[in-house]
């Protein structure tokens, strides 16, 4: 049972994000650098800190056991927001020689990532 | 639209699998490992990926639910926030440092490397670019 709800979380997720940064991407096609990932990415951190701070303040003892840390915390947050997509795109900002958007995209995703997460974990608490 | 959101909740719901068995590998070492080394590999793969499908165009579902399924769902970011709370309360500063470091150049330069070992991969014989694979 835990592992069918960890799978669909995952899949919920993975869908979620596409649809998201498609729906982003049509809009901000004109940005300076990709912002679809970056919002997706930016939106999971603080998702994630609210769900931790709301329900377990921090994260809980036997987590790997907890259906519903499974199905959110490793399912759905885990896969909405992503990593590879960051690291290829900021290659590609490299390869263009755009450094100036690549440091804000790199600074944007990985501090405010921190940020937006350490709010929300502290807002539900 | 349908082929391609199920090969991305497919592939995504694999990635989940792989991520979450990996963490449970790891768990025992009291850091951030799992996330460390999914982030990274789950770049070289998305690399490779993106430098193999440049030169051989697959059709949309297999390239969606690769990338954007597996890999996106096999690496994430909202643990890597979680991940460096966790080391900056109950570890150090320079663990903190360390792990995003890794976590930074670690994943760029994995992904940069699958790039060009994917690119090279595909361009083997004499396939001219955009040909259909």
């Amino acid at each position: 049972m835990n592992l069918i709800l960890l799978l669909v979380g995952g899949a919920l997720g993975g869908v979620a994000r596409y649809l998201a940064g498609r729906w982003i991407g049509d809009r901000t096609w004109h940005a300076p650098f990709p912002l679809p990932m970056l919002l997706v990415n930016l939106a999971g951190a603080f998702g994630l800190g609210l769900f931790l701070g709301g329900m377990y303040e921090g994260v809980p003892l036997g987590a790997y056991e907890d259906p519903l840390f499974l199905f959110v915390v490793i399912g759905f947050f885990g896969a909405f927001t992503t990593y590879s997509t960051f690291s290829v795109e900021s290659v590609k900002l490299l390869e263009e020689k755009k450094y100036g958007a690549l440091a804000s995209y790199v600074l944007l995703s990985m501090a405010g990532s921190l940020l937006l997460f350490g709010i929300g974990f502290v807002l539900l608490l | 639209m349908f082929k391609n959101v199920t090969a991305i909740a497919l592939g995504a719901a694999a990635g989940t699998l792989l991520r979450y068995i990996l963490n449970l590998w790891t768990l025992e070492t009291g850091y951030p490992l799992g996330t460390l080394l999914e982030n990274t590999m789950g770049s070289l793969v998305l690399g490779a990926l993106t430098g193999y499908f440049f030169v051989k165009v697959p059709a949309e579902w297999l390239k969606l639910g690769l990338g954007v399924g597996l890999c996106g769902g096999f690496t994430t970011f909202s643990t890597y926030a979680s991940d460096t709370f966790y080391l900056a309360f109950e570890q150090s500063i320079s663990a903190v440092m360390i792990y995003n470091g890794i976590t930074l150049i670690g994943g760029i330069s994995c992904a940069l490397l699958g790039m060009i070992l994917g690119h090279k991969l595909a361009s083997r014989g004499h396939v001219k670019r955009g040909e259909r694979a």
